[in-house]
């Protein structure tokens, strides 16, 4: 294992400060906050007023670049494709690496769908007043989108990744929460140094701003009475340091040490992000944001840990200043 | 680098409960696959599964959960069981939990209210603590586990779909073989036997419409295959060193040695037509393993029943054992199981330690006539009896998520 050997050498991210790793990282460093609106599926219950992050200027059709993958991708995994894509070109790990060679490390946020998708499908299986299976077996199902299983299933995110940006080699997708991005990243690390790979993509994306999602969240105390929800996504590329050199591709940072452990004091519900207060709660995407934005030299807290009591911590050396 | 040992099983299956009996069933070639009981299918047009019958013994907190979503209680009881027989009574700062799945529970019923769909009653009752949440999350079978067993070091969701459980337990063995962990506590639970996992499964068309077939609806590789069905339940199995656990006088069911993955990168809904991710999959484990496709003496296969996924899997096999492949027993097992989707690789995991343990391999007993592309050395009724030294099972997930385990016999 040559630990001391792994570097990230792109960064792609989507936040509430920035729609590229560029942006991201300025507005990082000009102490933006994230821009916020009222959930207006909220009004009129116990969360009236209640703002959630948003990314307004997001253009899906325009960064995923495929518009036939689209129908069957969630908003996370659009924002997902699109930080990818960014980490991915970067790099220019399609013209360097054998795609076999190239391992795939993700994230992917609580299931979610739009009231509207759902609406059809529920609508047309009432009877009496209640659910009927019987209806859902006749009428709720003919009038459901059949993408809907795309847009729900947790590797999807991931997997529409792994075909748009041609990665076929060893690959985990991990869910719901912090951590377990976390633990998508220390696996990359891992599987760069063992030479399992040679190069990695890692990170994740979410979407709790979803008002379903929200919802849950609040019953469920996973989100602090002072938090909101962001969406955001955040990816970056895992290399040797010696092969990114014999390629002449600029080292970000150099990983010393990163490490996913159950948090066993001190551990709340609500976990602790420390890009929360500036960006909102992007929980699956915070850790592949948090290493993107240390990796281009932000000054950030090396740890985060979720509603799964998981910690994500790491040592990095980032090679520039932002 | 340590030799990993699997010293502990646990199973919840549409072909019983606990090993004894999920083994007993898979020598005889019993089916779980009956009609849906758990909701009305009458106007579904899949109206086949296999469920878990048997009622589990669980704690009250388990118990609650698993009334709204079944596979939580899966989970814990093949956890319980797998760390019984491996005779371990606590977890901690030695030991991994890796747990695969797929999809959260959401119950439809829940959103309608006054006679229609009302996200604001829905967001209101929710917000107050009013019944349980409109959807379980998936690490809560994790998080049960930990709460009862003990907090490990590291605790893990997979959710790579039909290759959740080969992948928990493939990065289980490889933390336990590199020292990361002394202790994997890893494998799969799930259920998508309810309204919308079923409706979603028939709407991809991944599932059969041959109710007719009743318990021998589930075709792997048979010319008159028509899909899939689904199955529920959990496997759990508990990793550690080889050496330790022979200095601890712990039975070893079998050595763990190999682990690839792979990704098809070529379509979300259908398989690699030519196979390349299965086949690179197999490659990487039997390598991981350090020994050559010669040395296999038996797979158990993917085998899901649907046109496609058999003839691709088939063919990365001649390919990749060309040599060996009409000598190389084939076992599929959801044929009597059902597809337990993200469970299973874990479940079929062992199926590999009965071929191994018990020198049987259980058959295709849906088996009648090979379908054109799929000739492989299928195994059928009653079954063969088995010697060989390394067996490999396959896992290839909707997506194009592939993973592949290699078990060695353990030698005294």
């Amino acid at each position: 294992m040559q630990h001391d050997d792994v570097a990230v050498t792109a960064v792609g991210l989507v936040t509430p400060l920035g729609l590229t790793a560029q942006s991201s990282l300025q507005g990082w460093c000009d102490g933006r906050k994230a821009q916020r609106r009222v959930v207006a599926e909220l009004q009129g219950t116990q969360l009236e007023g209640f703002q959630a992050g948003v990314l307004d200027a997001f253009d899906a059709a325009a960064r995923v670049g495929n518009r036939r993958m689209l129908k069957f991708m969630s908003f996370a995994a659009t924002l997902g494709a699109a930080a990818a894509h960014e980490a991915m070109a970067t790099a220019a790990v399609r013209k360097r690496f054998d795609p076999a060679r190239v391992g795939l490390f993700a994230g992917t946020g609580l299931a979610a769908a739009g009231i509207d998708e759902v609406r059809p499908m529920i609508e047309r299986s009432i009877e009496d007043g209640r659910f009927s299976c019987r209806l859902l077996g006749t009428e709720g199902l003919a009038a459901t989108n059949p993408l809907l299983s795309f847009r729900i299933l947790a590797n999807m995110p991931a997997c529409i990744i792994s075909i748009l940006e041609g990665i076929q080699g060893p690959n985990l997708i991990f869910t719901p929460w912090e951590g377990q991005t976390g633990a998508a990243l220390a696996e990359a690390w891992e599987a760069v140094a063992s030479g399992e790979v040679d190069c990695a993509l890692a990170g994740g994306a979410d979407q709790p701003a979803h008002p379903a999602t929200l919802v849950f969240l609040r019953r469920m105390g996973m989100l602090g009475p002072d938090e909101y929800p962001s969406p955001g996504a955040g990816y970056v590329v895992m290399e040797r340091a010696s092969t990114a050199s014999r390629d002449g591709i600029p080292i970000l940072a150099r990983i010393r040490a990163m490490h996913v452990r159950s948090v066993r004091d001190g551990a709340t519900a609500a976990g602790s992000d420390p890009l929360s207060a500036r960006m909102g709660r992007t929980f699956a995407a915070a850790p592949g944001i948090l290493v993107g934005l240390a990796c281009l030299g932000a000054k950030v807290e090396p740890r985060v840990w979720g509603a799964d009591a998981q910690a994500l911590s790491f040592e990095l050396e980032a090679e520039g200043q932002p | 680098m340590r030799r990993v040992a699997i010293t502990g099983f646990g199973v919840v299956s549409p072909i019983g409960v606990g090993a004894d009996a999920f083994f007993a069933s898979l020598t005889r070639g019993d089916s779980g696959i009956r009609r849906i009981t758990r909701f009305d299918v009458s106007t579904f047009e899949v109206q086949l599964a296999g469920e878990v019958k048997e009622e589990l013994e669980l704690p009250a907190e388990v118990a609650e959960v698993a009334a709204h979503d079944p596979k939580v209680g899966f989970a814990y009881e093949a956890c319980r069981q797998a760390l019984e027989q491996s005779a371990v009574v606590r977890l901690g700062q030695e030991s991994l939990l890796h747990l695969g799945t797929s999809l959260e529970v959401f119950d439809l019923s829940k959103a309608i209210h006054g006679g229609k769909l009302d996200f604001h009653e829905v967001a209101r009752r929710c917000l107050q603590g009013e019944g349980p949440p409109v959807q379980v999350p998936l690490d809560t079978a994790a998080r049960l586990i930990s709460a009862s067993f003990g907090l490990p070091e590291q605790v893990l969701v997979n959710c790579s779909a039909c290759a959740a459980g080969a992948q928990a337990i493939g990065q289980g063995f490889r933390a336990v073989r590199s020292g990361r962990v002394d202790r994997a506590v890893c494998g799969a639970f799930d259920s998508m036997i309810n309204p919308l996992g079923v409706g979603g499964f028939q709407l991809l068309g991944a599932l059969t419409t041959d109710n007719a077939r009743g318990a021998h609806a589930c075709r792997p590789f048979d010319a008159s295959r028509s899909g899939t069905v689904l199955g529920e339940g959990a496997a759990i199995a508990v990793l550690e060193p080889l050496e330790q656990a022979r200095a601890q006088g712990r039975t070893i069911l079998a050595e763990l040695c190999g682990y690839g993955s792979s990704l098809d990168a070529s379509s979300l809904s259908a398989p690699d037509p030519e196979g390349k991710g299965a086949e690179r999959a197999m490659a990487s484990a039997l390598q991981d393993a350090g020994i050559d496709g010669a040395a296999i003496g038996h797979i158990n296969v993917h085998g899901t029943g649907t046109q496609l996924n058999d003839e691709i899997e088939a063919m990365a096999i001649r390919r990749l054992f060309s040599a060996t492949w009409q000598r190389i027993p084939i076992s599929a097992t959801k044929s009597m199981t059902g597809h337990l989707i993200a469970a299973a690789g874990a479940v079929e995991l062992g199926a590999c330690l009965l071929a191994i343990g018990r020198g049987v391999l259980p058959p295709n007993p849906c088996l009648q006539s090979v379908g054109p592309g799929c000739e492989l050395d299928h195994v059928t009724a009653p079954g063969r009896g088995f010697d060989g030294e390394y067996v490999l099972t396959n896992s290839f997930g909707f997506g194009g998520q592939n993973a592949t385990l290699v078990l060695r016999r353990a030698m005294k």
